[in-house]
């Protein structure tokens, strides 16, 4: 029988951390369906985006601006990234993007080790203060994760569903020739989508900071995680990222207070478990072969 | 008929998919306001020609000119900007996209917010409008793709099998667009439906693999008798 | 007489790339030449999926821990026998790949990549911190003091253990040649080049794809396996997902679904590590930019583009020397 305050604080937790997941993996989704490539260097703006609103945070002593910070450098590199080197490599095929982002991502997080350093750094958190919910003591920074993934979620939403620009990039999932054969610019729309997902994947980096050190392979530890949940909901879908965020938030979450050490690696179980009924994913386009 | 009319001339056109060749020094020419149709057996390169004027293919030599402009190397989107639409095989439309929605991404390519040209041809889409396009007949599919074509009043639209697999009543529909369309739009079609080429045709090209056999000008000797010979 | 002339013809490159490899033990340190040929399997491994069935996989570090803790296992609780080591570390190696080979096969190359992935870091955090009680976690498995001498090969011994890794090495080259020369090598690259194809033609790209794993992972794990043996201790550094790109820079840096890249690419970014790591603290700089750099250049690496060019010459000089001879065909 589980304490109810364990197992809500548990609850908000996971919570959270779907959320941070949910940032990173709207950008990976939308890249992947739109230019059908796997962008792993994204872990490379949440490294930067945790690592910007570091420094930024230390200089003026603001940890909202630095993730303001966060956010902008994220999303300037990975502009630079989609200028210099994703823009000639877009009409090959997939096993020699990921390559290259994940040269990008290696490189990356070397020029970080350079500025930064090996040791680990503290940020600290933002809201100290923590709100009684249920009878448990919950902090409010957690919430206000929650609540920044909820507001992105319907941000991405209406910027889909209803501007032009979010209609052509949905049609481009679908046919981006077609779209081209319409008139429509669709490497501008390239760089919109990947600058877009280079911009939350920092906030995403930023957010999560105080949460942990910011360390230079920050990136890597979460990188499977990223991508079981970009598995489990399937490349393409944000509905099923957004599920697939939160189920691997909560797994992790609860799981540790079932018994910690298996949690880590539950995700992948499931993660496996779904591919053998689904191998494209819970939400996945079954349109796309090999 | 001076060279002033011409909206489109290909000369010498090769194109191959990686080592597969598949046109072999095409040349042919489109004057404004004339329906051009190419008729071929599968896999004669019809297909791949319109793809290659498109912007979709690039040519391995040869040129394609449009009102003194070189289009070979060119973005799609480019070519498209140009006046020059291409309408695809296959009836694709944006499946997620409602009606209405798809229309507005012809609008937004083309700059051009006035539908009522395309209510004028398609009155069905009117009542379609809300309608996600992933749940339209092919032949609706068909009517949607070139009402958002016209869009911009391009100069010349490329279409590829637009009949195929629809039933008569709509192709006898698309056929009178067609007509309609012609007097302010060069059109070059690409079709296996022989008798509704040779009816609103000016010109016909035979194709037979990647190569053009036979260019019929003469409008009395368009019959599709005369076009399979050279298929 | 032309028997003879097509078993040297066969033989010929294998004998010439390990003889150079062999050069290189004459003019470089032995410790160097020791990590050399047994990152050389390691990514051998990684190169065979990448290019001759085109699985991109960034979890081989995965199948590296599989050889070398079974190996590990082996020889700090049961046994003595480094040879015993290495065989269990293959077993192994076949084992795990059968088991979990029919689920990711089946995968598409995207998600099959990152499965791999997701499976490194679970291998990893499953020796750090799960079986922490067997594997002593981050402080590693230690017996280098308990290997046994063995006969004639004295593996406990650096330069003997070199001769048995170089003999191993080229016993593998052989094996991945004649793959590549079998109507199997032939399936898997058409699998790789077009799936469909292959099953009209009454192939299972599934069964292909399968062994082709097998194969290759199996190679991976022979290589943690010596690793193992080599090194007299394992910790679960082996497999942390840092390590995870190195069989992949090194198969693109060599050239990959070339027989020899893994060679060539294992030279030179052990070299390049060693060079750099002295004049820069973190090269991990310098690798990332490399790889950017190859796979914008068009992908090839090293041997991929040397190998045509040699071939060429090769082919324009004995063609020359045919004409003089006045043979006739």
């Amino acid at each position: 029988m589980m304490d109810t305050q364990l197992l809500i604080s548990g609850v908000i937790f996971g919570l959270s951390l779907g959320g941070i997941f949910f940032l990173m993996t709207i950008g990976l989704s939308l890249c992947f369906g739109l230019m059908r490539i796997i962008s792993l260097d994204q872990l490379l703006y949440y490294s930067i985006g945790g690592y910007i609103t570091y420094s930024v945070s230390l200089a003026v002593g603001n940890i909202w601006l630095g993730v303001l910070g966060g956010v902008v450098v994220g999303g300037l590199a990975a502009l630079a990234v989609e200028r210099i080197v994703f823009r000639r490599i877009y009409d090959r095929d997939l096993p020699f993007t990921m390559i290259t982002s994940f040269g990008v991502l290696i490189g990356g997080v070397g020029v970080i080790k350079y500025f930064w350093g090996l040791v680990p750094r503290p940020v600290p958190v933002p809201i100290d203060a923590q709100v009684f919910i249920i009878g448990t003591e919950i902090p409010v920074y957690r919430l206000v994760i929650i609540g920044i993934a909820g507001l992105v979620y319907v941000g991405i939403w209406l910027f889909l569903n209803r501007t032009i620009i979010g209609k052509a990039i949905r049609a481009g999932t679908e046919d981006v020739e077609h779209v081209e054969g319409l008139g429509i610019n669709v490497y501008r729309l390239f760089t919109i989508t990947f600058v877009i997902a280079g911009g939350l994947s920092g906030l995403a980096g930023g957010l999560h900071a105080p949460l942990i050190m910011v360390d230079p392979n920050m990136g890597l530890e979460v990188l499977a995680f990223v991508f079981m949940v970009v598995i489990i909901g399937g490349l393409g879908s944000i509905k099923g990222t957004l599920v697939s965020s939160f189920l691997v938030g909560q797994v992790v979450s609860i799981g540790s207070l079932v018994y910690a050490p298996l949690a880590q690696m539950a995700p992948f179980a499931i993660m496996l478990l779904i591919l053998l009924v689904r191998p494209t994913g819970l939400f996945g386009s079954q349109m796309l072969k090999r | 008929m001076t060279n002033n009319d011409d909206i489109l001339t290909v000369a010498g056109l090769n194109v191959a998919y990686g080592e597969s060749k598949a046109l072999f020094d095409v040349s042919m020419s489109v004057r404004r306001c004339q329906v051009v149709a190419c008729v071929g057996r599968n896999g004669a390169g019809k297909s791949t020609l319109l793809k290659s004027i498109a912007g979709f293919l690039k040519p391995t030599s040869g040129s394609i000119v449009s009102n003194g402009t070189s289009l070979v190397g060119m973005a799609a989107f480019a070519v498209a900007g140009m006046g020059i639409k291409y309408i695809p095989q296959d009836k694709k439309v944006f499946s997620d996209l409602t009606v209405r929605e798809n229309l507005e991404l012809g609008s937004y390519a083309s700059q051009d917010y006035d539908w009522a040209p395309v209510i004028d041809y398609f009155p069905k889409l009117q009542v379609l409008m809300d309608r996600k396009a992933g749940y339209l007949s092919g032949g609706e599919r068909q009517m949607l793709m070139v009402g958002r074509a016209i869009l911009g009043q391009p100069k010349l639209l490329l279409v590829d099998e637009p009949t195929e697999g629809l039933a008569p009543s709509i192709v006898m529909h698309l056929r009178n667009v067609f007509k309609e369309l012609a007097k302010k739009t060069a059109l070059v079609i690409v079709e296996q439906n022989l008798p509704l080429v040779c009816a609103i045709a000016d010109k016909v090209y035979a194709l037979k693999e990647g190569r053009i056999m036979a260019e019929l000008t003469d409008r009395e000797s368009i019959k599709p008798e005369a076009c399979e010979i050279y298929l | 007489m032309a028997a003879a002339m097509n078993v040297l013809r066969w033989w010929w490159g294998l004998v010439l790339a390990f003889a150079l490899v062999a050069l290189v033990r004459v003019f470089l340190p032995l410790p160097f030449a020791n990590e050399i040929i047994i990152f050389s399997i390691y990514t051998m491994g990684c190169n065979y999926l990448l290019g001759r069935v085109g699985f991109i996989s960034f979890g081989q570090p995965a199948y590296l821990a599989v050889g070398a803790y079974a190996a590990a296992f082996y020889l700090f609780y049961f046994g003595n026998n480094p040879y015993v080591g290495i065989l269990i570390g293959v077993l192994a190696g076949i084992v795990v790949s059968f088991a979990i080979g029919p689920l990711f096969v089946r995968l598409r190359g995207d998600y099959f990549a990152l499965v791999n992935l997701a499976l490194a870091v679970i291998i990893f955090y499953l020796m750090q911190k799960v079986l922490a009680d067997i594997t002593h976690g981050d402080n590693g498995l230690w017996f280098l003091t308990s290997l046994t001498s063995t006969p004639v090969l004295d593996l406990t011994k650096p330069d003997h253990f070199f001769i048995f890794a170089f003999l191993v090495a080229f016993a593998l080259w052989a094996f991945y040649k004649y793959l590549d020369d079998s109507i199997f090598g032939a399936c898997c690259l058409a699998t790789k080049l077009n799936e469909d194809k292959v099953k009209f033609l009454g192939y299972s790209s599934f069964n292909i794809r399968l062994f082709a794993f097998v194969i290759a992972n199996t190679t991976t794990a022979l290589a943690g396996a010596m690793y193992a043996v080599y090194l007299g201790f394992v910790s679960p550094e082996i497999t942390s997902p840092a390590r995870a790109a190195d069989p992949v820079v090194v198969t693109i840096l060599g050239g990959v679904g070339t027989l020899y890249g893994p060679i060539v690419g294992s030279i030179v970014y052990t070299g390049m590590k060693d060079v750099l790591s002295k004049v820069l603290g973190n090269w991990e700089l310098v690798i990332g930019f490399v790889l950017v750099f190859i796979m914008l250049a068009g992908e090839k690496g090293i041997w991929g583009t040397l190998e045509p060019l040699i071939k060429k010459t090769f082919l324009r000089v004995t063609g020359n020397a045919a004409d003089q001879g006045g043979s006739s065909r």
